[in-house]
């Protein structure tokens, strides 16, 4: 479904990405996770291009990302993208938030496209807030609103970038639950968490990485209680006594 | 006397009126036209193209270091010898419009940049079209910033069209102009032409003032 092969990016002089290869499947849950800096975020902006890549191949869905002849709406239609930051549209509803991809993007009728949007609201818990605007809600609401706005096309793929780590503590469990559905309905995902307890429960496999390179790929129980690497075990031991 | 000059004065209201008209004519067609361009000219300045942002920021910058007096001069009395012959009114209307539309660049370009960059990484990743981000997503965000200082604007460009009676067009300033001749009370005269402009004006102000507190309601709101 996602795949790298030899992947290397760079910021200016930075090689932020250095030779990434893996593969993800049909149906996995695959957590990033790593120190700051580390490349994880930039890693997964590169699936549907919110950054380029300089070397390397990156296929999704079998489309090659990266090649100037693919035809990127179509790809990114596939994918839904969770931001840090929810990025909700503020002049719109959290029904407009929804519909606006599937009506603009997918020529969906607008009835139609609100029919399923209401759907995809309640399905994240919000079948009550679909007419509230994004100041309206909470942080964890914002966040579920976004989640719906990227199921809202019908993706193969959703990608999180740290999803819950904008949000207050009593948030996080929310959004974290929507994910976990997700996760059981057999949606691909790529998450960038340090939420290990998600990690421990949905993911297929755990990336580690640091300093742009891909250090470790385990299953999280693997990874959790028997890290291979150094790095991987620092990285562990800070995270859990902090 | 003074009597007399204002019984005189108001004999000429007609005068005025039509004077004013032009003046309405000159700065109406003026700032459709700059509004017009200047959205256009902001949105490419605010774009990625790095040239064509070059070209027009410096060409903003040069039509707003020079004053407008001297722009109006050089589409009057310059463009001929390049053989573009024009009219006063049509001179006096091209003179607004590009000066006008270079400060509304600048208001438009700076609006469409103060949003959050996460919007157009949003809409990106959704799959919406360059044209489509700005038109549903980037530009009814920036109407918040755009809109208080635009209508500010157009008050400054109602008042700087007095500066094209110095090519003969015959706005309220050239009524004055005239009149005061015949009537020569300075003050009264150009008492009522202030007075005429203010007219105009004021409701903008107002309109503008009154933007400016709904936007920043709202903005804190939403």
């Amino acid at each position: 479904m996602i795949s790298f092969k030899n992947v290397n990016k760079w910021f200016g002089e930075l090689h932020v990405l250095r030779d990434i290869n893996i593969e993800v499947s049909h149906g996995e849950v695959v957590v990033v996770c790593g120190p700051s800096g580390s490349g994880k975020s930039t890693l997964i902006r590169c699936i549907n291009r919110l950054e380029p890549i300089q070397e390397g191949e990156l296929i999704v869905d079998g489309m090659n990302v990266h090649d100037k002849k693919s035809n990127m709406t179509k790809i990114r239609a596939e994918i839904g993208f969770i931001f840090q930051s929810f990025n909700l549209y503020p002049h719109m509803t959290a029904l407009e938030n929804v519909t606006i991809a599937p009506i603009r993007v997918r020529k969906i009728k607008k009835e139609e496209a609100e029919k399923l949007g209401k759907e995809t609201l309640i399905r994240v818990g919000l079948g009550d807030r679909i007419h509230h605007y994004p100041a309206q809600l909470s942080g964890g609401q914002q966040q579920r609103v976004a989640i719906a706005r990227g199921l809202g096309m019908r993706p193969k793929i959703m990608l999180f970038d740290e999803p819950t780590s904008a949000l207050d503590p009593e948030m996080i469990n929310e959004v974290l639950d929507v994910m976990r559905n997700l996760a059981k309905g057999g949606m691909t995902m790529m998450v960038v968490t340090h939420e290990m307890g998600f990690a421990r429960e949905v993911a297929s496999r755990v990336v580690f990485m640091d300093q742009g390179q891909i250090i470790e790929v385990a299953p999280p129980n693997d990874f959790f209680t028997n890290p291979q690497t150094e790095r991987g075990a620092s990285f562990l031991k800070s995270i859990l006594t902090h | 006397m003074w009597s007399f000059y204002f019984h005189e004065l108001m004999r000429s209201l007609p005068f005025f009126l039509k004077g004013l008209w032009m003046t309405v004519a000159v700065a109406g067609l003026g700032l459709i036209a700059a509004t017009v361009i200047g959205f256009i000219l902001g949105i490419v300045r605010a774009g990625r193209n790095k040239i064509l942002r070059s070209i027009i920021g410096a060409w903003v910058d040069l039509i707003r270091g020079t004053p407008f007096l001297v722009q109006v001069f050089i589409v009057f009395f310059i463009l001929p010898s390049a053989g573009i012959e024009l009219e006063a009114f049509p001179a006096a209307v091209i003179a607004l419009s590009n000066m006008g539309a270079s400060f509304i660049c600048e208001i438009v370009a700076s609006g469409i940049l103060a949003v959050p960059k996460g919007q157009r990484e949003a809409a990106t990743a959704s799959g919406l079209s360059n044209y489509q981000q700005l038109r549903y997503i980037v530009l009814p965000q920036a109407m918040r910033s755009i809109i208080p200082p635009l209508v500010g604007q157009y008050v400054l460009i109602i008042k700087d069209s007095s500066v094209v009676s110095a090519i003969g067009v015959v706005d309220v300033t050239r009524v004055g102009w005239l009149t005061v001749q015949r009537i020569p009370e300075g003050l009264m005269v150009f008492g009522l032409v202030g007075i005429l402009y203010f007219a105009i004006c004021y409701p903008l102000i107002n309109l503008s003032n009154y933007m400016e507190r709904r936007m920043t309601v709202t903005a804190t709101t939403l």
